[in-house]
């Protein structure tokens, strides 16, 4: 513990608080997430073990939050993460305006390039949402809170929680009590997410479980076994039925969104887990690939903590285009000029 | 995924004597620091040597594997593998005669049920125990007491990869690719045999779970009277590697050895070195700056203390700017 310095503190955890430190050997900025195991009775928290866990198999990824260190401290142990400035919610909630199609493109992305990684490591992190996707100070978009990240295999023999994920980024076949469901919860939440950052504002936002339910029914219609063949296998499926209603385009839900938006949303929203788009299939979806491009992340707003001085990066003047005449784009070279001759 | 594991890069030994090493290293560590204390008690003659040390930890290996088979609800295997490997790794830094194997053996079985999402609460787990209830109690105790202390001589690295799953990858690999072999089925149970004897030796600490898990496959079809290097030559492509091919050989001729050369330990030593264990214990178990108490079962005499209350993080740290 001696090698780091205590900045201040960053916010409280379900497993205690989370302390911005600086490592003094390096002078790095961390952030020092302390779990304590005072009057637990079942010991070390699962959450706990399933981060380090998580985290200390893969190895290091651009948009996964990176774990430097695990070490012992009094009767508990603190997990050290690179340190982050912000998250996406915060983004999400401090943005003056809207965020332009380009950085939404520009989050997706990364985003998608995190699940994809942690996919393939065979992780899936049951807890995707826009709290959980911090922001460093150069933009990047990093995954981060692994508490409720489990190996998976395809034994399909093992039975998991469906209490995972926060209500309004759970999947449908989790509302419905599945114990037995795979990476498509993530795809789920990452719709979720991805239909929050166009309109700013979430998708479905249930008070409850049962309202969860009534909000994802209402826009996808209700199920039925031609849709969802598995829907008759699921635990609860028989003790809510819910009115007759057909589905409602999304074009109508995320209003004044492009149509490779629309479409790429809708792969990620649909009832049958399988049929979601993977991460790695999406990140070659056209929407990438058509006018305007992605962000770049020296593009996207760093909100500070705590939102209070939000700082919107200074915006170009305009958005790029490729058709754009490229003499448009030229900054005056008088106005650089002068830079140089006061800094100079 | 093994090939970039904490097991693969920290756990997994270049050989025998390596594992030697350490063992002794540690046993010769605790006897500097028993002797350091100068307590009329303490002398050379009460320690364990390495190789007594040996026979104890096989001893409660074996409890460990006993309690693993009677656990309800059953235990899938690869928390029974994950549990003995943790036992494995802790005693390879550490002596028996610095925490005693009992109450390490628990929270290795605690620890690897949590790991690996078998989920029983704490209750459940000491419920196992062929103990009355105040004696669960206490056993659960000493669990929570060195759960941490176990994952930090674990290095916080807690996955564990098992061969029993590249065994199943390995049948159906036969059943897909090696037409040769009607029913690879009938070499499941000698293999996998095969594997809960590799568990019980230090084959985990030296080789890759599927190298383990292929020479159990191989050595189950020797034992049916079938020879199978064809699918090493023809279905693995080793043909015309020569130098894998005999590297392969090398590692499961290891392997079998050291399955062939374990013993059960004797009632008779063990009876003798548990009391030396026992002793040694008591003697140094107070006086170390370490407050550990020893086995659950010898401690009726120890009132029950409240868990350490939590070294509180607080203001006082952030004023140490």
């Amino acid at each position: 513990m001696d090698q780091y310095s205590i900045l201040g503190r960053i916010g409280e955890g379900a497993h205690g608080i989370v302390f911005k430190a600086k490592h003094i050997e390096t002078g790095e900025t961390v952030a020092l997430k302390k779990v304590a195991l005072r009057k637990l009775e079942d010991g070390i928290p699962n959450q706990a073990l399933r981060e380090i866990k998580a985290l200390q198999e893969i190895e290091d990824n651009q948009y996964v939050v990176k774990l430097k260190d695990v070490f012992p401290h009094g009767t508990g142990f603190v997990l050290v993460f690179e340190y982050m400035l912000s998250d996406l919610s915060e983004v999400i909630r401090n943005s003056q305006r809207p965020l332009t199609e380009s950085q939404v493109k520009g989050y997706m992305m990364m985003l998608l390039k995190g699940v994809a990684f942690c996919h393939e490591n065979s992780i899936m992190h049951r807890d995707l949402k826009p709290a959980n996707l911090l922001i460093s100070s150069t933009g990047h978009l990093k995954i981060a809170d692994f508490g409720l990240a489990r190996l998976f295999s395809n034994e399909g023999e093992r039975l998991y929680s469906h209490q995972v994920a926060t209500r309004w980024y759970r999947a449908p076949e989790l509302l419905y009590g599945a114990r037995k469901y795979d990476e498509g919860v993530d795809l789920w939440a990452v719709g979720c997410i991805f239909g929050e950052l166009l309109n700013n504002s979430p998708l479905f936002p249930g008070e409850n479980d049962i309202e969860q339910l009534c909000c994802v029914l209402r826009v996808l219609g209700t199920p039925n076994q031609k849709v969802w063949p598995e829907i008759t296998e699921l635990p609860d499926y028989n003790k809510i039925t819910f009115k007759e209603n057909p589905p409602i385009p999304l074009e109508e839900i995320v209003p004044d969104t492009s149509p490779q938006a629309v479409d790429l949303l809708k792969k990620f929203l649909v009832y049958p887990s399988k049929q979601r788009l993977s991460a790695r299939q999406a990140l070659l979806h056209p929407y990438f690939f058509t006018d305007p491009l992605p962000a770049h992340h020296s593009e996207l707003p760093i909100p500070q903590r705590g939102g209070k001085h939000s700082r919107q990066r200074l915006q170009p003047p305009f958005e790029f285009s490729v058709d754009r005449p490229l003499h448009e784009s030229l900054v005056d070279p008088s106005l650089i000029q002068s830079t140089f001759l006061l800094s100079g | 995924m093994y090939h970039n594991s904490s097991q693969k890069k920290y756990w997994t030994f270049e050989n025998e004597a390596a594992l030697e090493k350490l063992r002794q290293e540690a046993n010769q560590k605790f006897r500097s620091k028993a002797l350091s204390i100068r307590k009329p008690g303490i002398n050379d003659s009460i320690f364990l040597d390495p190789r007594e040390e040996k026979v104890l930890f096989k001893h409660y290996e074996k409890r460990l594997l006993d309690l693993c088979s009677i656990f309800k609800p059953a235990m899938p295997k690869s928390v029974v593998g994950t549990a003995c490997m943790y036992f494995r790794r802790f005693y390879l830094n550490n002596s028996l005669m610095e925490y005693h194997p009992r109450t390490i053996m628990l929270t290795c079985a605690y620890l690897s049920c949590k790991v690996d999402e078998f989920n029983v609460s704490s209750t459940q787990f000491v419920g196992n125990l062929q103990e009355n209830p105040a004696a669960q109690e206490r056993a659960l105790e000493q669990i929570l007491e060195y759960e941490l202390l176990l994952i930090q001589q674990l290095n916080f690295h807690l996955v564990v990869h098992n061969p029993y799953r590249p065994m199943e990858g390995f049948l159906i690999d036969l059943k897909t690719r090696y037409p040769l072999l009607e029913n690879p089925e009938v070499l499941r149970k000698n293999a996998e045999d095969f594997l809960n004897r590799a568990a019980m030796t230090d084959a985990g600490l030296l080789f890759s779970p599927s190298q383990i898990a292929l020479t159990a496959v191989l050595n189950s079809a020797a034992r049916t009277g079938l020879n199978m290097e064809t699918y090493l030559t023809e279905c693995m492509g080793l043909k015309d590697n020569k130098e894998t091919l005999s590297k392969m050989y090398d590692a499961m001729r290891r392997i079998t050895i050291l399955i062939k050369e374990y013993e059960l330990p004797r009632t008779d030593e063990v009876n003798i070195y548990k009391q030396k264990l026992e002793r040694i214990h008591a003697e140094c178990a107070p006086n170390t700056n370490l407050k550990r108490k020893h086995g659950y079962e010898d401690d009726d005499h120890v009132v029950k203390k409240p868990l350490i209350t939590e070294e509180e993080w607080t203001d006082e740290d952030l004023d140490a700017l």
